[in-house]
């Protein structure tokens, strides 16, 4: 019943909270009405027994203020208030309170976004069960790759782990329903989904007896999200027919939903065993040692600790590598987390990534600043404000939350622009696919909880915390000075203040962001422009794989691609075309051991060095516009009944013969081979744009066959025209050829480009930010001490002093912290530029160009920011301004 | 809360107010007066005391308030006695009661 009582006044002083006040209001007057009639009675002249009536019942506001007090829900209630009057404030200052939550959006923002990112490539675990046992084995040294073998060892020789499986990603023609097209899919042995753990969501999954011989099975498993949007999320899927590479298979099952392979950034549709590997790929890798191409996933035992793995591996690899020092010398293998290719693209991007996420940390230590200056700025102004206040009997207490709940307010805004800021660039970046035929998609659970908490947490700890700051100023004011001095709590920079340090701070670490961006983007730059051994422009490349077709090598292979060459040179406009198996920089590239000439034992410890190979067709190397400096071209007339013969570059001529002049003269393969140099053409890049110059070597197509077709077309003629035409030819010399792709070549380099195009717009983002935070800051302090000084400024010119002695009276100290800041900034900046060396090309501060583009930005920047306040200190009327004051 | 003479001590003030009201309902101005009254002009209470006592003790549900016309028709705020508050009185007495007579008996101990 009390309870009941007491909720319903609660309730009424809470939503009826007008009506009690007028309520209240009523009755004090009643009562001082009350009181002058007692007072008249008694015998008082009108006018004395008001004013004694006055006097008894004391300040009316105060009575009040003390009827709230005991009342219901008094907490709460003064906290609406303050939230009102916050409100209100805040739209009294526009510009404050927008720059304030325009600097929290961005400093939270910015470290959401990289959280986010974060978390979903390197944090997260793979959505398996018990996913911290699931690990994948790579080499210790060199690629992330391990041959069919070694894995099969491993598997068959451990104790610890509970499954040991292969996996190797493909794209594949997949007919279904009457229609081919390229998909991507996992070629898995055995042991595959013991190992990932998972449930089927319809059917079963791939076991080991699917794996057990090829031609075992012919079982697909598809993904749950190709079932949803390629087959309809048809219920009955398990048992339909689909042929893939024009074998026929039966769809078994159904993986569960969220699962999509094992690597993160790589979603396959499509799961066959791997004994059915020489149907699919065209030639048995199976028992070679030699051909790494696979990756691994393995399940620990519960109990075995890494320690027992790893001395496990050890014993194991030691074996193997005795047994098969041909190819296996040197094995050794370590555990490393799945989802980014093991350490081979997880360490650099997980470095690359702590780059980022530091320059993230500074964006909001330098928005931090930012905000504490902005707050004790916003404080000193309103010292006149916080005077009165406290004259006319408010607590400090009382005061003290006002300030908070403004803070509060603005970090409760500056978040939730931050989180929708965040969101919106999180959903961009997972439905964002980049420029390349490979299955790269991000995964990012949206909206995430907990990246919304956090960002919030940090929002209201930043707010909150340089909301207090200024208060110790609060606390020591004195109302009366505060009246009498115009309002100003601390005369404007006297002495150097906590503000200016913050400023100076701030600008620190906004040149940081600033330098990395611009040695990012000079990176690009030079990127862009650098010398790739080829020329992209005006080429347009084709590639297929005639084995998904049906073709099966040899001469039926050869027989396409020399008539497909014979009729695209026809086409009007072709200048000059030549196919390959593969071209430089496409992400895949094939490396082999070169041997010189002189090698009788054929270890790959013995070996010169690994180049990288490709097979062209005559008039490749026209057409990929990779001049030949010395020798002749590849040629049909290089058959396998005529000396094996090879183009290689300078790098591997130097490598080689320490010398240029290698025509006429021979290396070895590592099967023994003697194969002549019959040409040598310049340098270029292979594999990424970041590596050395690394020796390659181009053989003539016509020796040994590839079914693998890249077919460089260079022409003058329109693109798309083009496009068609060649597509034509493909399609009338044969239908089912699946094309992946048939585009401008300079389109499909985007890969190459990716990482270093991610950089700079990574780093850009936050120079970006860094500069605002830092215009921002600098604005608001120059024109917070040009208004302090006003009234110091104008008894300055009145006295006659120079526009020179004004501004270095107004803004010397400014100047002053903005080179000291920069300074600072940009030596900082180099320091940390060292990190990025890894993703971008020559990522160096050192470049003069760097340097001259920071320091100017900076300038720029700086007398932008400056320019108002310098403005209205030089022009400042001492006349009306003193007489306003 | 206070007088020139004697300040009260902490819940004296609702006691007072309690029984004044036994008297029938009455309105603030009329309360302070009686507890002037009542207690031999000891106690004068202050509006900054009174007011927030009376709103205080109507959340409580002791007394209930209502509007209606002074004795020379003016507007006014009246406060009456509700059961709870009959019961609080009683209690606050007996409570009131214990204590004064402990204290006195603690002052006479030597």
């Amino acid at each position: 019943m009390r309870l009941f009582v007491k909720a319903r006044s609660f309730l009424r002083n809470l939503f009826r909270h007008r009506d009690v006040e007028a309520d209240l209001d009523q009755e004090l007057h009643s009562h001082l009405e009350l009181l002058i009639a007692e007072n008249i009675r008694a015998g008082m002249p009108p006018h004395e027994a008001r004013r004694a009536a006055r006097i008894e019942l004391g300040g009316v506001e105060q009575v009040k203020e003390q009827v709230r007090d005991s009342r219901a829900g008094a907490f709460f209630d003064s906290l609406f208030q303050d939230l009102r009057f916050a409100l209100r404030q805040l739209r009294r200052s526009p510009g404050f309170a927008l720059t304030a939550i325009l600097i929290l959006a961005l400093g939270i923002a910015a470290n959401v976004i990289v959280f986010g990112v974060v978390q979903a490539l390197v944090l997260r675990t793979l959505d398996v069960p018990h996913a911290d046992q699931v690990m994948t084995l790579q080499p210790k040294h060199g690629g992330p790759f391990l041959s069919y073998p070694e894995v099969r060892d491993v598997r068959d020789a451990n104790t610890a782990f509970s499954a040991v499986a292969a996996f190797e990603i493909q794209d594949f023609g997949l007919e279904a329903n009457g229609v081919t097209r390229p998909v991507w899919g996992t070629e898995v042995s055995g042991q595959y989904f013991e190992a990932v753990g998972i449930k089927p969501f319809l059917g079963r999954l791939l076991g080991r007896a699917d794996d057990d011989h090829p031609g075992a099975s012919e079982a697909a498993v598809i993904s749950w999200s190709a079932w949803k949007s390629d087959f309809g999320a048809d219920p009955n899927i398990v048992g339909t027919t689909i042929r893939i590479d024009k074998h026929p298979y039966t769809i078994v099952g159904v993986t569960q939903e969220g699962f999509y392979g094992t690597e993160k950034i790589a979603q396959t549709d499509i799961f066959i065993p791997m004994a059915n590997e020489a149907s699919i790929d065209g030639f048995d890798w199976l028992t070679s040692r030699s051909y790494r191409n696979l990756f691994s996933i393995v399940r620990i035992k519960d109990g075995v600790t890494m320690p027992q793995v790893e001395a496990e591996l050890n014993t194991i690899t030691a074996a193997i590598a005795r047994q098969y020092p041909k190819d296996e010398e040197g094995l050794a293998l370590k555990l490393a987390r799945p989802g980014l290719v093991g350490d081979f693209i997880g360490g650099p991007a997980r470095g690359f990534l702590a780059g980022v996420m530091v320059l993230a940390g500074i964006v909001l230590l330098a928005a931090c600043a930012n905000l504490g200056s902005l707050f004790a700025a916003r404080t000193a102004d309103r010292a006149r404000e916080i005077a009165i206040r406290l004259a006319i009997g408010s607590s400090r207490w009382r005061i003290l939350r006002q300030v908070l709940t403004e803070a509060f307010v603005i970090s409760i805004f500056g978040g939730a622009c931050a989180c929708m800021l965040a969101w919106t660039a999180l959903t961009g970046l997972a439905g964002w696919h980049p420029p390349t035929r490979y299955p790269l998609k991000f995964y990012f659970a949206l909206p995430q909880p907990s990246l919304i908490l956090i960002a919030f947490l940090i929002s209201t700890f930043a707010g909150i915390l340089f909301g207090v700051m200024p208060l110790r100023q609060i606390f020591k004011t004195d109302p009366n000075e505060s009246i009498k001095s115009g309002g100003s709590l601390s005369s404007a920079g006297r002495r150097w203040a906590l503000r200016d340090v913050l400023l100076a701070a701030q600008i620190a670490l906004c040149c940081v962001t600033v330098t990395a961006a611009f040695v990012s983007l000079r990176g690009l730059g030079k990127a862009l422009t650098m010398d790739l051994g080829f020329n992209p422009k005006n080429a347009l490349l084709t590639q297929f794989d005639l084995n998904q077709a049906g073709y099966k090598g040899g001469a039926a292979a050869d027989h396409f691609q020399r008539q497909l060459l014979e009729r695209v040179s026809q086409i009007p406009g072709v200048e000059v075309a030549g196919y390959a198996n593969s071209t430089p920089l496409s992400g895949d590239a094939a490396v082999s051991a070169v041997f010189s000439q002189e090698s009788s034992d054929f270890r790959s410890s013995n070996r010169a060095f690994e180049a990288y190979t490709y097979d062209a067709s005559p008039g490749y190397l026209a057409a990929a516009g990779t001049p030949l400096l010395a020798g002749r071209d590849l040629s049909f007339a290089d058959t396998p009944n005529t000396p094996r013969v090879a183009i290689v570059n300078q790098e591997f001529a130097r490598q080689l013969f320490h010398s240029e002049q290698a025509v006429g003269r021979y290396f070895k393969n590592g099967d023994g081979v003697s194969i002549q140099i019959v040409g040598i053409i310049g340098d270029g890049k292979f594999f990424t744009l970041s590596e050395d110059p690394e020796p390659a070597a181009f053989f003539p197509i016509s020796q040994q066959d590839n079914t693998s077709t890249a077919l460089v077309v260079r022409t003058r003629r329109d693109t798309a025209d083009m496009v068609a035409a060649i597509r034509e030819v493909i399609r009338n010399l044969d239908s089912s050829v699946p094309i992946r792709e048939l585009s401008p070549w300079n389109t499909q380099l985007g890969l190459s480009f990716f990482p270093i195009q991610v950089a700079t717009v990574a780093l850009g983002v936050f120079g970006a930010f860094g500069l605002l935070l830092s215009i921002a800051g600098t604005f608001g302090l120059a024109s917070y001490t040009v208004s302090k000084r006003l009234r110091e400024l104008s008894i300055r010119v009145a006295l006659g002093a120079q526009a020179k002695q004004i501004l270095s009276a107004a803004l010397g100290r400014m100047l002053i912290l903005l080179a000291s800041g920069s300074a600072i900034g940009l030596l900082l900046g180099m320091a940390a530029s060292r990190v990025l060396s890894a993703v971008v090309y020559q990522a160096t501060a050192q470049d003069p160009f760097v340097l001259a583009a920071v320091a100017l930005t900076l300038l720029l920047t700086g007398s932008l920011s400056v320019a108002g306040p310098v403005r209205r200190a030089l022009y400042l009327d001492p006349a009306t301004l003193l007489r306003e004051q | 809360m206070g007088s020139e003479q004697t300040s009260l001590l902490q819940g004296t003030l609702d006691l007072l107010i309690l029984k004044s009201l036994i008297a029938g309902e009455m309105h603030g101005l009329g309360i302070s007066r009686r507890i002037q009254q009542i207690s031999g002009g000891t106690f004068d209470v202050k509006p900054g005391s009174l007011f927030p006592a009376l709103h205080r003790m109507e959340e409580e549900g002791w007394i209930s308030a209502f509007w209606g016309d002074s004795e020379n028709n003016r507007r006014a705020k009246y406060y009456r006695l509700t059961k709870p508050g009959r019961k609080q009185l009683e209690a606050e007495t007996k409570r009131w009661g214990r204590i004064s007579l402990a204290i006195a008996q603690a002052l006479e101990a030597s």
